[in-house]
């Protein structure tokens, strides 16, 4: 269960930093600071998949970030199965597993030992590490390429070490920032797959994605955020309900578009 | 902060650009270089030794005991050139008909007789490093002089065993306190200090770019920053690998020196070599690596703290060429003559190391020095770790 209220983030601009005419017009930029997220709130429940949609530079991954603890809130709450992610940052980080399209690997190391140095950085034992480790090699089909070095694997093969890094320490809970961004479609398929793997355990999914065939054939939940507020939070299908004829593409453009002639009716 | 230690040490040595720089240069390459350089410059030195010098004399009959001496040295031949005057002698040593030329005057033997001084000049290109030709020349002109003196004081009427006396009333002899050890160490102290130190930071430099901007150029940044370790942790892992490669560069480079020293003494067996080698006792050396810690770890917090901000390698490795001009500054200082390791000098970073290896290398280190020397060097470490902690936990360094 993952509960998030009010959360807001503002970057401090540099003192001579210049704007652009179209950073002008973003109303996140102010003199000082860039309010990259200035209001989002969702949540998502056990075995729910939620997408978080929005143009590029809405602010997703900075939520996703602030979710994951890179990144520290100016203000709001993240609740991960009852902990606060704010005040235990570290019980908090034990129970995510953080992955996005351009996480790299070491390339010097193994497939093995990529996924082991994360295991134990996340306090496995070696015994249940190696067991672990197994069980995701023979889930994921790795194993003809476990002691290949990363520099030598295939984009699938990265991806899917990628994935098992991830959730080496199972995770309560899994954040996928862009999980299918400028991977071949048989990789983007092993990634679907393992999203699906997750819901049926039960272990809640946020993944933002650009890709509304992935929402349609996923999702439970859909949160839109645009210039850094969550424009919409809802299930699959109150998000269908507003467009007309069901169409995920409208009821997307149609939120964005309320935004904007909400803000000019702002500055009437 | 071990895992993380173990995981970039396992990294470099799968990395065959680390075993380059940090294994192979000072092993093999910085010897070899030391080594050709160093058989050039006698090879030279030797060849610039033994040149036979083609020379005229003008006048030689007035001196024929002086032209018959020069004749038979080894080093000069006499040619024959119509040259007379010193324009044209000047000339024909431009054109590489002869070496030098000595103009006698015409009424040299009358002028000795009357016990008058006389002036001869010597032409020769004096541009030369090597100066060999003047010493032998030197050589002839004094057993010639000497004869001549007898000779004269016999006219004089006197006793020719007062020579020595009479030309020279007092005889100085040198008497070195500096002991073979203090000379050789000032001259190798300097030098060594100065290729410790740059090694250290050339050692600590390359695993530094790949361990903070790689970590951000790979993408791997982020996903260690969620671990539920520390940032201190982390930061700490990797600054002790940066410092380990640090130090092992220089270790590897001394021994290594010390090594092929041996073994070049051994061969050409000069025992000077050796006899410095086995005087520096082994106290001194636990001494330098003391030093070399909390140098390295300077250079090891600093480096990664500039290469944690860096978005990219090269970005990096930008930041990094100018600092190599900094470090090098307070080491060309250490050198320059007349620098001595006195209570204000001991509180100059880098420049202090730099002269306190160079007086153990003397043997002539102070204690109290040293230890105020590490102690204001620990205090400057330690401040930069700090320094680099707090920078990791910067949002605006990690994400920019």
């Amino acid at each position: 269960m993952i509960d998030i209220q009010d959360l807001a983030k503002a970057f401090a601009l540099g003192k001579n930093s210049k704007l652009s005419d179209t950073e002008k017009q973003d109303v996140r930029y102010s003199k000082e600071a860039f309010h990259s997220v200035r209001n989002v709130s969702f949540s998502c429940g056990a075995g729910e998949v939620l997408g978080l949609l929005g143009p590029n530079g809405a602010g997703k991954t900075t939520t996703l970030r602030m979710l994951s603890t890179a990144l520290k809130p100016d203000a709001g709450s993240v609740l991960l199965n009852g902990v606060d992610v704010l005040k235990q940052p570290v019980k908090a980080r034990q129970q995510i597993g953080f992955l996005s399209a351009d996480t790299g690997l070491y390339g010097k190391l193994t497939a093995f030992e990529n996924i082991a140095y994360f295991g134990r950085l996340h306090g496995m034992k070696e015994s249940a590490l190696k067991q672990r480790i197994d069980e995701l090699f023979t889930l994921l089909n790795m194993h003809d390429f476990a002691n290949r070095r990363a520099d030598n694997m295939s984009t699938g093969m990265k991806q899917k070490t990628a994935i098992a890094r991830a959730v080496v320490h199972s995770p309560k809970v899994v954040i996928l920032d862009e999980p299918t961004t400028g991977l071949d479609i048989m990789t983007v398929q092993t990634v679907l797959d393992f999203i699906k793997g997750l819901k049926a355990a039960g272990t809640p999914v946020i993944f933002s994605t650009h890709h509304l065939d992935e929402v349609a054939s996923l999702c439970d939940r859909v949160v839109v955020i645009d210039k850094g507020i969550s424009a919409f939070s809802g299930d699959i299908g109150q998000f269908r309900a507003l467009s007309g004829n069901g169409d995920l593409r409208e009821a997307f453009l149609s939120l964005l578009k309320r935004d904007v002639s909400a803000e000019k009716q702002g500055v009437a | 902060m071990w895992q993380v230690y173990f995981k970039e040490l396992l990294e470099l040595v799968r990395d065959k650009k680390t075993l380059i720089f940090v294994i192979l240069l000072p092993i093999f390459i910085f010897p070899m270089l030391f080594g050709i350089v160093g058989s050039v410059m006698a090879f030279t030195a030797n060849k610039a030794k033994q040149q036979e010098h083609r020379y005229v004399i003008v006048n030689k009959e007035q001196a024929p005991e002086f032209a018959e001496a020069l004749f038979y040295h080894k080093n000069f031949k006499q040619m024959e050139v119509s040259a007379t005057t010193e324009a044209q002698l000047i000339e024909a040593i431009k054109q590489d008909k002869i070496d030098v030329a000595v103009i006698i005057p015409a009424d040299n033997s009358k002028k000795q007789n009357q016990l008058e001084q006389v002036d001869w000049k010597i032409i020769y290109n004096q541009s030369s490093q090597y100066d060999f030709m003047f010493n032998y020349f030197n050589e002839v002109l004094q057993g010639y002089t000497e004869d001549l003196q007898k000779r004269s004081l016999k006219q004089l009427d006197l006793d020719e065993r007062a020579l020595p006396a009479i030309i020279k009333p007092v005889k100085v002899v040198k008497v070195d306190s500096a002991d073979k050890r203090e000379n050789v160490g000032e001259k190798i102290g300097a030098i060594l200090a100065y290729a410790l130190i740059l090694l250290c930071f050339s050692g600590a430099a390359y695993p530094a770019v790949d361990i903070g901007a790689g970590e951000k150029e790979r993408g791997t940044l982020e996903t260690l920053l969620i671990c539920p370790i520390s940032r201190t942790a982390l930061v700490l892992g990797k600054f002790m690998t940066i410092l380990t490669t640090a130090l092992l560069t220089a270790l590897i480079t001394v021994a290594s020196l010390g090594l092929w020293g041996m073994v070049i003494g051994g061969l050409s067996k000069t025992d000077a070599v050796v006899d410095i080698v086995q005087s520096i006792a082994v106290s001194d050396l636990m001494l330098m690596f003391l030093l070399l810690l909390p140098t390295s770890a300077m250079f090891a917090a600093l480096l990664l703290a500039i290469s944690i901000y860096a978005r990219t390698f090269k970005e990096a490795q930008n930041y990094i060429s100018p600092l190599t001009i900094i470090v090098l500054m307070p080491l060309m200082v250490a050198m320059a003559p007349g620098i001595e390791l006195t209570a204000s000098t001991a509180l100059v970073p880098i420049t202090n190391i730099a002269l306190a290896i160079k007086e153990l290398m003397k043997g002539t280190a102070e204690l109290s020095l040293i230890c105020l020397i590490f102690a204001s060097s620990v205090a400057i470490a330690a401040a930069l770790i700090a320094f680099c902690v707090h920078w990791f936990q910067q949002e605006k360094v990690l994400f920019r």
